[in-house]
């Protein structure tokens, strides 16, 4: 193997622990910790891997009855948050135990989050309604946050204290610790699919059903737009200092620059294009101005924003990437596809072996 | 337009969709039922929207919003269901669990949306196909429906296949009259006969009715409207010209027709031939959302005729005569 292990798959191969999980991949996350890595799949079952020993399937609990939809880390160390379209949010710890925080019969849990940070919290979004959790160790529920339309996305600022939502015409933002639960709303006509918040909370971003972006600064409720894209954007992320949003939806990783007063006026970074494939994830790395890209045709690529230089990790035919996540402190990238492949990609240096 | 529009011959990794339409009390979840209990093999997923006294009995059924709304794609008209996105994205990460999707629509529901949805959306397109639009109308209130809410002759309009339920309670006269009155709206729709949904699952699943292969195959049972109706009711007008049309004159006016017009025209059916091109271009159009590409040869001393149908209201009949028969190639 190792005159293929030069190719595209070389960092896979040399750094990587691959799962075939014959399942559809629906997202993959890494809990607080560092120390375990999880995929949330189609069947309902979540696929937990120790990080110690990134080989093999620790354990692969049948949480949901139906199709495991969201997943995040819990606000607690060492656990997870799942929903699934059987209408079960549960918390996962890292032995596969499942523990369910609540259940609506008949409605899906689409989105989780957790804020792990001072001043906790979990949320789940169900039909139009985000459902807000204590996050210490009762979890018990503390609000549930009303819409005028599904929820399709919820996010927050850095330090936790806001969660937005994006929904018909707009989004709304609601402070997590408001006594008076009124949010403030952002009108945009359309379908919004998806929504991103910078990590210094100054703006909001969502997807449209119009392969477009919709942005507001929040200071002065300035509207942005960001079009072009040939394809709808499902995935969104920030760099860690609010200096670029990487987004999916086209031929290349699009990354809108946020420094200064925000995109407005400026042209877009495109980077790791020219295949004429889409790409369909993207995760930017919580440290460095570096990006993680997963196209519809499999392939993955590390992007350090500033040069454009592309790191190959592993090469296209294991199906379209349908999730990608890094590891809090950024040493390991888990990635799924739609095919049911799954890795865990080590990139600590030196190399591990 | 229709010239560069996708190639959206029926993938056969899509999931077949079958839209199940009608007002309430015209039968539907029991037709439902019906479909689900009968041994056909197929795995079916259900996406109902309004847990009616009725129960579903399946083992997937999911609870859908009718969130309809405008695309900001400068169509007036073009309204799409967002619940049914996202519910069918939802669906397609298990997609091993089931062969086919049936979603019923709510009694007041404009069928528009839930068909523009499958034109539209680059994910619905590419993993699911609308198989057909099934309307349920029953003998004893059709008409009365028809007189009192403007969805009746929409559902109507849309339909590939009508189930006209309950003829247990009317006559034969009766009955063919509704039929005849059916067929004033829709002439290409399948009228089945049924008493408590009891049509054969074949009359539902597996029609294909929206692939381009497929449009106006079957000749019209009906095909002169009468002219009694008033304008605003619902009804079909059809042309044909005997030879090839011009494409480049064709694309300009049925874009410039549908654009202006795209609000009143429900559904929208053409086979052409091009000159000097030996297979059948098709087209058809759900208001101004319009799809079309070349299908099959014609066959070996066919006449190469242009037809086109139209379902709508405000049908001026002279003037989309004329414009149509400007098409034909020089």
């Amino acid at each position: 193997m190792s005159a293929e292990a030069s190719g595209a798959d070389f960092i896979l191969e040399t750094r990587g622990a691959q799962h075939r999980l014959e399942a559809h991949v629906v997202t993959a996350a890494v809990e607080g910790s560092g120390r375990t890595a999880a995929f949330a799949l189609g069947d309902g079952t979540v696929a937990l891997v120790s990080l110690a020993d990134p080989a093999r399937v620790a354990a692969r609990p049948a949480v949901h009855d139906g199709a495991a939809l969201s997943l995040a880390p819990d606000s607690a160390p060492g656990a997870f948050l799942s929903g699934g379209d059987d209408g079960l949010f549960a918390r996962l710890d890292a032995t596969g135990e499942a523990a369910p925080l609540a259940t609506w019969p008949g409605a899906w849990v689409e989105h989780v989050l957790a804020f792990p940070g001072k001043g906790p919290w979990r949320a789940a979004a169900v039909g139009k309604q985000v459902h807000l959790f204590d996050g210490g160790k009762d979890a018990r529920i503390l609000k549930s946050l009303a819409h005028p339309s599904t929820v399709t996305g919820i996010a927050t600022d850095g330090k936790g204290k806001r969660i937005a939502a994006s929904h018909y015409n707009g989004a709304s933002l609601w402070f997590v610790a408001a006594k008076e639960d009124r949010p403030r709303a952002f009108a945009w006509k359309g379908s919004h699919t998806g929504i991103a918040m910078s990590p210094d909370g100054r703006y909001l971003v969502t997807s449209m059903q119009e392969n477009a972006l919709h942005g507001w600064r929040l200071e002065d409720g300035a509207d942005m737009r960001m079009s072009g894209y040939p394809a709808k954007t499902k995935s969104m992320s920030f760099t860690p200092r609010t200096r670029w949003l990487a987004t999916s939806g086209a031929e290349a990783v699009v990354c809108w620059p946020f420094t200064g007063d925000g995109p407005m006026g400026k042209a877009p970074r495109e980077l790791a294009g020219g295949d004429a494939v889409l790409v369909s994830q993207v995760a930017c790395h919580p440290q460095h101005e570096v990006v993680a890209a997963g196209f519809a045709d499999g392939l993955v690529v590390l992007v350090e924003i500033e040069s454009g230089r592309v790191l190959p990790v592993a090469e296209p035919g294991r199906g379209a990437v349908s999730a990608l996540a890094w590891s809090p402190e950024g040493r390991w990238l888990a990635f799924g596809t739609e095919q049911g492949f799954a890795a865990l990609v080590d990139f600590s240096s030196p190399p591990p072996r | 337009m229709p010239d560069t529009l996708p190639d959206t011959r029926p993938n056969r990794d899509t999931v077949p969709v079958t839209v199940l339409t009608g007002y309430l009390g015209a039968g539907k979840t029991t037709l439902l039922n019906r479909i689900l209990t009968e041994q056909h093999g197929r795995r079916i997923a259900v996406v109902i929207n309004e847990f009616g006294e009725l129960g579903v009995d399946n083992d997937l059924v999911i609870g859908a919003d009718e969130e309809v709304f405008e695309m900001n794609n400068g169509c007036i008209c073009c309204t799409v269901r967002g619940d049914l996105i996202r519910i069918l994205g939802g669906l397609m990460k298990r997609r091993d669990r089931f062969d086919a999707i049936l979603l019923e629509t709510t009694g007041l529901a404009d069928p528009a949306p839930v068909a523009q949805t499958f034109f539209v959306d680059e994910d619905v397109k590419a993993k699911t196909r609308l198989d057909a639009i099934v309307t349920v109308v029953d003998a004893k209130h059709l008409p009365q429906r028809l007189a009192d809410t403007r969805e009746a002759g929409q559902q109507l309009a849309f339909a590939d296949v009508v189930i006209l339920n309950k003829t247990d309670l009317a006559t034969e006269e009766e009955l063919a009259a509704l039929e005849a009155r059916i067929r004033a709206i829709n002439p290409h729709a399948t009228i089945h006969r049924a008493e408590r949904g009891n049509v054969p699952v074949e009359t539902v699943l597996g029609r294909d009715a929206f692939s381009l292969e497929r449009i106006l195959g079957e000749k019209p049972s009906f095909l002169e409207e009468s002219d009694h109706s008033h304008d605003e009711e619902v009804r079909s007008v059809s042309f044909s010209i005997p030879g090839p049309v011009d494409p480049h004159k064709f694309n300009e006016w049925i874009s410039a027709l549908l654009a202006e017009k795209g609000p009143d025209l429900l559904r929208t059916k053409g086979v052409l031939a091009y000159p000097g091109e030996d297979r059948r271009f098709a087209f058809q159009a759900v208001h101004m959302i319009a799809d079309g590409d070349f299908v099959n040869p014609w066959k070996e001393g066919e006449e190469r005729a242009s037809r086109i149908v139209f379902i709508g209201r405000n049908l001026n009949r002279p003037q989309l005569r004329r414009g149509f028969e400007a098409c034909a190639a020089a």
